[in-house]
């Protein structure tokens, strides 16, 4: 199974941006969401499912399928516009954004959702549910990947480094941990709030074979994660990337976190990324 | 039935049907987390070294990564101390297995008091008020091992998240090959139209002892238990508690949100003429650290204290 669009790696940015303007008219529309995040975790997710991952558009449960886990499921409004820019989520949804009962609930439903692979929202709980994803795969000699993308804030849950210890007992090289490094998160920058840092330090003592990319650049994150190997050993990506990317008044400000434009800034912020 | 002579330890009785289970479905995997010992789980270890997954002391990651493996194909068995499992990886199982509905089966190995003397840090007294609070898990709590076998073999087969609530006592057999244990049945072990003895797991077997001491002074006890908390048929309930107008709940779990919950429940949502008194560990209480008989005693769910419970509602 091959990715259906397997587009060149210089244009995944042209889709990122289209993404980016759906984020903010959908959340613009709901009057909610997490803008800050949408926007900071786009460029992985495009790079994802423009070139990346291998999945049946047709099929969502295709056993075959790389499986993505979005662990900070409070992204969810970056993930279900990145469905909609790959045709793959019916773009008429958006208006129904965070209604009563939609099929476009404020964390991801994989009851209601195509191509969620399970109920996220709680931070901490992604990286063990893609440990055991990988580990089945091992187990049934399957050969799809297991991405998990978890924030970076996140990674103060506990639950996080026992899954990386798992994942690095039972040589898991088929799971690539991709960490969306903006350095907010609620209440401050991360370092401000219980410092992460040297956080590739500790990915590393955790067993993680360790790779650096920006995060907001599809190339490079391309680049990167096609030029892993099978060789035992677990990949944490380390994604430096900026929070609110793609619109200069929501870039790196803690208050856009759930935030939602106002229409003159809508309109500011559809110019910026029509550059 | 009649209480026999042979006794069994429910966690062989599990470790015996996942094996079977295993023979027959490549896709049966057991997690523990540093439980092997607690799971007695070394026959299967044995014969299927590559389905044991052992996370260490983590349990958080024990739920999560079994959830993972189920939604990878797997009939994914957890076997951990039910303390550490309920309470440790709460959100897990509330997100990972129940909002999820993924194909996971957590067995809470010696629920209840089982650890008497170390202390409340092990003990499990809310676990099925826990797991009632959640949507949609299945929740068993077996008496004996032929019950027990029949309700493992229907969890493994059974495609969603089942919680089973397991003792480490071993304990007689109530039923014979005869018995045919059915989800969402209560089961009336003895007949008797004073007083009604409903009982959960373990507890069962003090609820027919008190049937027998209430012989003697007189008083006829319909003795239930209650292996199936979820699914519930409450018609079939409401049934067997309108044939007295007292019912005892016996159970080595909170008052609160367990079967004493659940009855009452029924009682008042099927409009039965029934008062109830129940039996365990009182709002806002800790258990005491200490032997487990001792511990029963203390709180009237021996045997003694539950026919006394009896007498006294009897002679009202």
């Amino acid at each position: 199974m091959d990715n259906p669009f397997a587009f060149e790696p210089g244009d995944i940015s042209t889709q990122a941006a289209e993404i980016r303007k759906r984020v903010l008219k959908m959340n613009f529309g709901a009057g909610q969401g997490h803008t800050g995040a949408d926007l900071s975790e786009t460029d992985i997710l495009a790079a994802l499912y423009f070139r990346l991952l291998r999945y049946d558009r047709h099929n969502p449960e295709n056993p075959g399928r790389d499986r993505f886990v979005l662990s900070k499921g409070h992204g969810v409004g970056g993930f279900y516009c990145t469905l909609m820019q790959a045709g793959l989520l019916d773009e008429s949804l958006a208006g129904t954004y965070l209604g009563f009962d939609s099929r476009l609930p404020g964390h991801p439903v994989r009851q209601k959702t195509p191509f969620v692979e399970v109920n996220t929202g709680a931070l901490g709980h992604g990286l063990a549910i893609g440990v055991g994803m990988a580990l089945a795969a091992k187990k049934q000699n399957l050969e799809y990947k297991v991405y998990v993308l978890t924030g970076d804030g996140e990674l103060q849950e506990g639950s996080n480094w026992e899954a990386a210890m798992t994942a690095q007992q039972y040589k898991l090289d088929n799971l690539i941990w991709i960490i969306d490094r903006n350095g907010l998160q609620l209440a401050d920058f991360t370092e401000n709030i219980n410092a992460l840092e040297p956080l590739d330090r500790k990915l590393e003592a955790f067993g993680m074979e360790l790779h650096q990319a920006d995060g907001n650049d599809p190339e490079a994150l391309v680049r990167t994660i096609e030029s892993l190997e099978k060789n035992d050993r677990p990949k944490a990506i380390l994604a430096r990337t900026t929070k609110g990317c793609g619109v200069s008044f929501i870039e790196n400000q803690p208050a856009w976190h759930h935030k939602i434009p106002t229409e003159n800034e809508l309109s500011q912020a559809m110019e910026e990324l029509s550059c | 039935m009649l209480e026999t002579a042979v006794k069994q330890d429910l966690r062989d009785v599990m470790v015996d049907s996942l094996v079977d289970a295993a023979r027959k479905d490549k896709n049966i995997a057991v997690l523990v987390s540093d439980s092997t010992s607690t799971a007695k789980i070394a026959p299967f270890k044995e014969q299927f070294p590559d389905r044991l997954i052992n996370v260490g002391i983590a349990e958080q990651g024990l739920v999560g990564t079994a959830a993972g493996m189920a939604l990878g194909g797997f009939v994914s068995v957890t076997a951990n101390a039910a303390c550490f499992l309920v309470h440790r990886a709460n959100e897990q199982v509330k997100n990972d297995i129940c909002y999820s509905n993924t194909n996971v089966k957590l067995m809470g190995l010696n629920a209840g008091v089982c650890y008497g003397a170390l202390a409340s840090t092990h003990h499990a007294i809310d676990d099925v008020s826990i797991m009632r609070g959640f949507g949609n898990i299945q929740i068993f709590a077996p008496c004996d091992g032929v019950e027990a076998r029949q309700i493992f073999d229907y969890a493994f087969n059974y495609e969603g998240p089942v919680y089973i609530r397991m003792d480490s006592a071993k304990l007689p057999d109530l039923h014979d090959d005869s018995y045919s244990f059915c989800p969402g049945h209560p089961d009336v072990i003895r007949q008797g139209e004073d007083i009604t003895i409903l009982a959960m797991g373990s507890t069962v077997h003090e609820a027919v002892a008190a049937g027998r001491l209430l012989d003697i002074k007189g008083i006829r006890a319909q003795v239930v238990s209650l292996p199936s908390i979820r699914p519930l048929e409450r018609d079939v309930l409401a049934q067997v508690l309108s044939k007295t107008a007292r019912a005892i709940t016996v159970e080595e779990h909170s008052r609160h949100g367990g079967i004493g919950s659940l009855v009452c429940e029924t009682i008042a949502e099927k409009g039965i003429n029934c008062r109830v008194k129940r039996l365990g560990f009182a709002e806002g209480r800790f258990a005491v650290s200490g032997p487990r008989d001792q511990m029963r005693k203390y709180i009237g769910i021996d045997a003694e204290g539950v026919a006394a419970t009896a007498v006294d509602m009897c002679s009202e």
